[in-house]
């Protein structure tokens, strides 16, 4: 390839101009291209989407990774989410400033920090001179010998591959559901293995299908939420890269439940890798008829087209994601109408998340009884945790829902650092603020965790041990709110910004109770009246802060002091 | 209008023809985008690629003046597919045997050649506007402005009869009128053919109306005479005329023959706001009242009749053209003409208007509605011919193709298009008047394809010499893909280019309507001299007073 | 079953009292049926609603957080509230955020129809309490040179109004924004000149601003001439369209137009030069005296009396030496009916010919 001249923009308009969801691969590949995205490539794209351009310009400009300058992909972009802060993401950054590095939020590599996105590829390190190309870490064996769901044959050699999923059962399910089960068989099975959404709103994912199933409209579509944008989250890559036709495998079955013949991946831009090994999966499916036409030689049909994200947290949202695959402004969408009925091109869609789906495979071949046993206290099922920050042992672990959450944090993963004590922990990534003191008695379940003021959504959590500042804490998360704010809704658009003024001292009263008073007042607004999650949940993070360290907001904003022991 | 503007955002599929409404009626193409929005298909037909075209879901940029053998085609292709309404042919037509049989020869293959686009996108333009329901047709001067005017219409007519998309919501077939009251001058009985109300001057019980509440028994009956013939008559039958605000000399064709012609009457009295190109070569000039100063009422495109109100005094001593004329009137014993007010001059119309007969001044005031309001309770007619056809059928017209009164040749090898742009108006009597309008269009250019601009030795701002058989004008070359090859465009806004010096190679045989659109020119480099140095904004033209 | 019969079924309680709603509307309709003053500061009623000010939240029955009533359908059966005393707080909270995103409230209402609706609403909320300080959002645009619409985005409050009243209604799309969240910024394309975008200047955004940001430029120009503004509702001099405006004056001054929002031709739209191009009927080049014309082809001011007996003089001699059949009269497409209808009779009551034209045939 590289032998050969780079190709025309005509030749890529041609490419994608009559392929479903036609924008976002088009401006990669012209990105790509050109390393940055020129008015003359803006214009052509224009032109062959009939996007006016004014509305091409903008969207464009809501992604963080596109760049509009020359040789602005090849520049270093480097991770300051709050876990690399942590482990010196801001140090590399200075570091890296000659090269023209600039800062990106959350890569979702929180298990080895700290990554970096150049051109094509993901680089991890903690100092510019170990800069390095890295597989994905592979989650351990299980510490707790539970039985496992999604990861029970993660750890085998080549499960990657075709020859590898199908050596250790893979598509047996969806060969036994199109050859032996109707969809309303299927729809069954689902719905009674009580599978809820695991991107964090837990939803029936049965319910959901079956309402799809039930809508009027063709074509449907499966869409994966692979934009695993929350930080402190990982555990979808964990699956894609060492996983893939497990989460194809689901799609394919949820397609085959609902009646879709399309299925999308919405694949977040920070994992350029994973995005390799899906399109490589995905070729292999065809080439096996596991996908396409006639699968498995009878009459089901069902394609999946992937495709890459720009560098948008919001785009996780499911409104905001089907906008962005349809080369819209990524707003999010008012609702209702709900996905189920009017999603991608407003035609009844599912919108799944990677490891709902991944999820599916295992529940057909073992039943839905084995599955729901698989929790603990009567919940259903397991759900991946992300654990990371000051913790000896971070990574990707599949626990039984209802496993306590200091059974996580010290016996399988090692408890914090050698004379340290864990002081906070995140949950639901940032989105659920912290959990400190004796809310950290709960298990992982969301009525336990909800109890305790917070929820456990998609599973990410950050431990924070005694030396940290947690009002510094606070500010990064809200920082990234502020950052991934989509601008449509007041309160979030503005409260976000307001709140992170307010914790690194930029603007705020300096009376401690008039700032409380603000601080609240403003995260009452946006926990009333956002229009989506974000807003909703960006003041978690405050709320539990004023809950949790009073002593520390205290110190901060009287005496100005940093919060460090 | 057969139907309404709020109708614009209705129809399944839109076929423009000869309107830039873009430009020239913005507002009124908000409602086709609106349209378009909602899915709906948008043929478009127009030697330039106007903003439309971009749009559109087929563009056939026909050459000028062979609208009439693309219409054909597009009727030879709905029939070829019997995508007819068959049932409105049935009830509502007359002709369609004759007029069917007349079709056969009309192929897009033959289409194509006389129009200079392919038989595929004439096939396709067929196919969506006869599937359309309903399906709307826009056109504009471009239609109207050949010798082949009517027949253009008449065309159009026949579409939209054998698919039957008249008297429905949504569809229809909408002329776009250019000027705010040019509807309503119509409708006054400002126009040789008709009386106030559309009726036609041969119409007996209508003349003995008229010259009775006139007191003229010696009214005539029929004997029209067009705007074209009476401008070629001045020094010969005709030596007198009052203008009431027209820039003729500018506006018209053949600019040369039109001064020449007002140069010769004996007695020239001109109402208007400004001194204009015409004003000059008056007698008498009289100050008007202009728009905001003026209590009155006008009538839009799609027929609704609406209240102008003022808002400020006028400059000066000048007074409203109604007074005007009453007191020349009185002057000449004219009876009827005792109006204290614009409610008497209008009431007085009403009185004698069959379309009007259901409004009057204070119901204007109160709401507006579109004619026919043939009584005090009726509440318009916001959509023409749902039940029938004011003469009963809707008549087929047998039609052919005629060439353009002026072809291209060797000596003249360019065909000339004329239109309006976005930010001027006419003959920028007002919008030259308008501060900032020169912000976005200080001049005017010639619009040429950039492979003829090159093929030419023109650059961007060179001086250009267009010749036609009737005069030249000097202008500024600009090229541009919105032109096709073979084919320049320019607006007769600009006084120092008058475009029109160019023009007028026919006229339409029934309505006497200007071949405007179109002309054979030949281009050439204008000589470097000092002159061409000169701020374009000077008036320049040897035939420039 | 029968429509109305469906009709019939559809209530819902608002504020306690039980309200009748079509299939379709939305609570915010519904609720300004009933004369409801709802706040809000994104909504456009001929736009799609945009949820964006959340201003409008109501309480419903068995929801748990409060819903935007402009884009949350009636129910049967619903019961809603619209102005409890929590939803009031939660109203004059997000006031004072926006208050604290701009450079200034009050603004003249020649900027534009809507200029005057934050001010407003500030003010019905006592919204100037100085809290939430911090960055303003927005930059003004200095270099856009164009003499037609101010670009003072240090208030714009980023509802969109101007972005979706470009597309929905005038269907330029050539409004935009950039980046996102507070650091959200209303532009063209390439962040550039509005004369170098798909902008046709018809001045929708303008008139749809509900701070001002978006401004009149040429109205503008009277704001410190004295008087008080007057508005006269008229119709557009310029294509056949037939658009309503209400006409800007101060005194006996024309100083700008603004569209009428329940125009029926035109809903609130117009283009550049039924927006901009008013001034010629103030423009010092109008004929302000009768002119005759002397030997020597000079034009001569006079008074009405004598030029009228000019001009009927000639038409005299002419009817004498040449008979009727020798005058001939143009009207005018662009004035009045009356002037029109006497054109016609000046020439049939006359003469009794039909030499009467106008230029619809140029």
């Amino acid at each position: 390839m590289s032998a050969h001249a780079a190709p025309s923009t005509a030749d890529l308009v041609a490419r994608w101009r009559d392929e479903p969801a036609p924008l976002l691969p088009l401006l990669h590949a012209l990105h790509d291209r050109d390393g940055f995205l020129s008015e003359d490539a803006l214009r052509a794209v224009s032109q062959a989407l009939r996007i006016p351009l004014a509305d091409l310009f903008g969207t464009v400009t809501f992604y963080h990774h596109f760049s509009r300058e020359p040789g602005g992909l090849n520049k270093p972009r480097i991770c300051t989410g709050n876990v690399c802060c942590l482990h010196g993401g801001n140090e590399l950054l200075a570091a890296l400033k000659s090269q023209g590095a600039t800062a990106m939020p959350c890569a979702g590599r929180c298990d080895e920090p700290v990554p970096v996105l150049r051109g094509h590829e993901q680089l991890v390190g903690t100092s510019a001179t170990s800069l390095a190309a890295k597989p994905t870490p592979l989650p351990a064996p299980n510490p707790g010998g539970c039985e496992e769901c999604i990861f029970e044959s993660i750890r085998e050699p080549g499960r990657a591959t075709l020859e590898g999923y199908r050596r250790t059962g893979g598509y047996e399910a969806l060969s036994k559901a199109v050859r032996e089960m109707t969809p309303t068989q299927l729809l069954a099975l689902v719905t009674e293995s009580k599978l809820a959404g695991r991107g964090g709103a837990g939803f029936p994912t049965g319910v959901k299908w079956q309402a799809v199933a039930d809508a009027p409209g063709q074509p449907k579509s499966i869409v994966c939420n692979a934009d695993e944008g929350e930080p402190g989250c990982f555990k979808d890559r964990a699956i894609m890269d060492y996983d893939p036709h497990a989460l194809l495998e689901g799609m394919a079955l949820a397609g085959f439940a609902t009646g879709a013949p399309r299925g999308f991946i919405y694949l977040r831009y920070e994992y350029p890798e994973t995005f390799r090994i899906l399109e490589r999966a995905i070729a292999e499916a065809e080439k096996a008829g596991l996908l396409g036409v006639n699968i498995l030689g009878g009459v089901f049909n069902f394609t999946i087209h992937l495709r890459r994200g720009a560098g948008a947290y919001i785009c996780g949202e499911e409104g905001s994601l089907l906008n962005s695959l349809e080369g819209k402004h990524p707003f999010p969408r008012n609702k209702p109408p709900f996905p189920v009925t009017h999603g991608f091109e407003n035609l009844p869609t599912a919108v799944n998340n990677v490891e709902t789906l991944a999820s599916v495979p295992p529940i057909v071949r073992k039943g839905a009884a084995w599955y729901r046993g698989l929790g603990r206290n009567a919940h259903a099922g397991t759900k991946l945790i992300s654990l990371s920050g000051d913790i000896q042992h971070p990574g990707n672990y599949e626990v039984p829902i209802g496993l306590p959450l200091k059974t996580l944090l010290h016996d399988w993963a090692g408890g914090p650092q050698t004379g340290r004590t864990i002081q906070a922990v995140t949950m639901a990534g940032l989105s659920g603020g912290f959990l400190a003191g004796d809310a950290l008695d709960c298990t992982l379940d969301e009525p336990s965790i909800r109890g305790k003021g917070s929820f456990l959504g998609a599973g990410g959590i950050i431990v924070f041990d005694d030396s940290r500042d947690m009002v510094a804490a606070a500010h990064a998360a809200m920082e990234f709110f502020a950052h991934e704010s989509c601008g449509k809704c007041f309160p979030c658009r503005i409260g976000t910004q307001r709140l992170t003024e307010r914790l690194n001292g930029e603007a705020g009263p300096s009376d401690l109770a008039a700032w409380t008073q603000e601080v609240r007042d403003i995260g009452t607004v946006m926990r009333a009246t956002s229009a989506c999650g974000l807003g909703m949940a960006a003041p978690f993070v405050t709320d539990s802060l004023l809950k949790f360290f009073p002593e520390q907001v205290d110190n901060y904003v009287v005496s100005k002091e940093p919060n460090n022991r | 209008m057969s139907n309404p503007l709020a109708d614009m955002a209705k129809p399944d599929v839109i076929f423009c023809i000869g309107t830039n409404m873009t430009e020239c009626h913005p507002v009124a193409a908000t409602g086709l985008k609106k349209a378009m929005a909602r899915g709906a298909k948008l043929i478009v037909a127009d030697p330039r690629r106007i903003k439309l075209a971009e749009l559109a879901d087929v563009y056939l940029p026909i050459r000028v003046g062979s609208d009439v053998a693309l219409l054909l085609a597009m009727a030879h292709v709905i029939e070829r597919e019997g995508l007819m309404n068959r049932a409105f042919i049935e009830h509502r037509t007359a002709g369609w045997e004759d007029f069917r049989r007349n079709l056969k020869a009309f192929t897009p293959e033959w289409a194509a050649a006389i129009c200079e686009v392919p038989a595929a996108d004439i096939e396709r333009a067929g196919l969506i506007y006869g599937r359309g329901r309903p399906a709307a047709i826009y056109y504009t001067l471009g239609i109207t402005e050949h010798i082949c005017g009517v027949d253009n219409v008449q065309s159009l007519c026949n579409l939209a009869l054998m698919t039957g998309n008249l008297g429905v919501e949504g569809g229809g077939i909408n002329p776009m009128r250019g000027q705010n009251n040019i509807q309503g001058c119509g409708d006054c009985g400002a126009e040789t053919f008709v009386f106030p109300g559309s009726v036609k001057i041969d119409d007996v019980a209508a003349r003995d109306k008229f010259a009775n509440a006139y007191q003229r028994p010696d009214l005539d009956l029929g004997q029209a005479m067009t705007k074209v013939t009476g401008l070629q008559e001045c020094g010969k039958s005709i030596h007198a005329m009052l203008i009431d605000g027209e820039n003729t000399v500018v506006s018209d064709p053949d600019r040369n023959h039109c001064e020449h012609a007002l140069k010769s009457l004996d007695h020239l009295v001109v109402i208007d706001i400004f001194m204009t190109e015409t004003a000059k070569l008056a007698h008498v000039v009289l100050p008007a009242t202009a728009w905001a100063e003026t209590d009155g009422v006008a009538c839009n495109t799609e027929r609704r009749v609406q209240r102008l109100r003022a808002a400020v005094p006028p400059p000066g001593e000048a007074k409203p053209d109604w007074w005007i004329i009453a007191e020349i009137a009185k002057r000449l014993g004219i009876p009827g003409f005792d109006f204290q007010s614009p409610a008497d001059v209008f009431n007085e119309l009403c009185s004698l208007s069959p379309t009007y007969g259901g409004l009057d001044w204070e119901r204007v005031s109160r709401e507006s509605l579109n004619w026919p309001v043939p009584t005090k309770d009726h509440p318009g007619t916001p959509i023409l011919h749902t039940e029938g056809f004011t003469n009963g059928r809707g008549r087929f017209m047998v039609l052919g193709y005629r060439d353009p009164a002026e072809v291209v040749d060797d000596a003249f090898p360019v065909w000339l298009t004329t239109g309006r742009r976005l930010q001027s108006y006419h003959t920028r009597t007002q919008t030259g008047r308008a501060s900032g309008i020169d912000y976005l269009l200080s001049e005017e250019s010639l619009e040429v394809n950039p492979a003829d601009a090159e093929a030419w030795g023109f650059l961007d701002g060179d001086w250009a010499i267009v010749t036609s058989r009737r005069g030249e004008v000097k202008i500024k070359v600009r090229s541009t893909d919105r032109s096709p090859r073979g084919t320049v465009f320019a607006s007769f806004s600009f006084a120092d280019v008058p475009v029109n010096n160019l023009t007028g190679s026919g006229y339409d045989p029934t309505t006497h309507t200007a071949e405007l659109k179109v002309c054979a020119v030949r281009i050439e480099r204008a000589p470097v001299t000092l002159e061409s140095a000169h701020d374009p904004r000077e008036p320049e033209n040897a035939h420039a007073r | 079953m029968s429509a109305t019969a469906t009709e019939r079924e559809l209530t819902m309680t608002l504020d306690g009292e039980a309200v009748g709603f079509r299939a379709g509307e939305t609570i915010y309709q519904v609720a300004q049926r009933t004369k409801k003053s709802i706040p809000t500061l994104c909504y456009d009623e001929r736009l799609e609603a945009f949820g964006a000010c959340r201003l409008c939240v109501v309480e419903v029955d068995g929801v748990k957080a409060p819903v935007a009533s402009c884009t949350t359908k009636a129910t049967a059966g619903m019961v809603v509230r619209t102005d409890s005393p929590i939803i009031e707080k939660y109203r004059k909270t997000l006031l004072e955020l926006v208050v604290s995103e701009n450079r200034e409230v009050d603004v003249s209402p020649l900027r534009g129809f809507a200029s005057q609706e934050f001010t407003t609403l500030v003010d019905r909320y006592g919204a100037r309490t100085g809290r939430f300080k911090g960055r303003q959002s927005g930059t003004s645009n200095k270099t856009d040179d164009n003499p037609f619409i101010l670009r003072d985005y240090d208030l714009c409050i980023s509802c969109y109004r101007c972005v979706r009243v470009c597309a929905e209604q005038e269907g330029d799309y050539a409004i935009t924004m950039m980046n996102r969240g507070f650091g959200t910024q209303i532009t063209t394309e390439f962040n550039g000149r509005l004369k170098d975008s798909a902008c046709t200047f018809c001045g929708q955004c303008v008139q749809t601003c509900p701070t001002g940001a978006l401004a009149d430029k040429k109205a503008l120009r009277a704001a410190d001439l004295p008087g008080e503004i007057a508005k006269t509702r008229t119709i557009c001099p310029y294509c056949g369209v037939g658009c309503s405006v209400d006409l800007l004056t101060k005194g006996d001054r024309l100083i700008g137009v603004q569209p009428a929002m329940d125009g029926p031709a035109n809903q609130g739209a117009l283009c550049i030069k039924g927006q901009f191009a008013f001034d010629f009927v103030q423009h010092d080049d109008r004929l302000k005296k009768p002119l005759v014309r002397q030997p020597d082809g000079s034009f001569k001011e006079t008074e009405w009396d004598e030029a009228l007996d000019l001009a009927a003089a000639g038409f005299r001699r002419s009817l004498k030496e040449h008979g009727r059949r020798s005058i001939y009269g143009i009207a005018s497409g662009r004035a009045p009916h009356e002037a029109a209808y006497s054109m016609q009779k000046f020439i049939r009551a006359g003469f009794g010919t039909h030499y009467i034209d106008n230029c619809s045939r140029a």
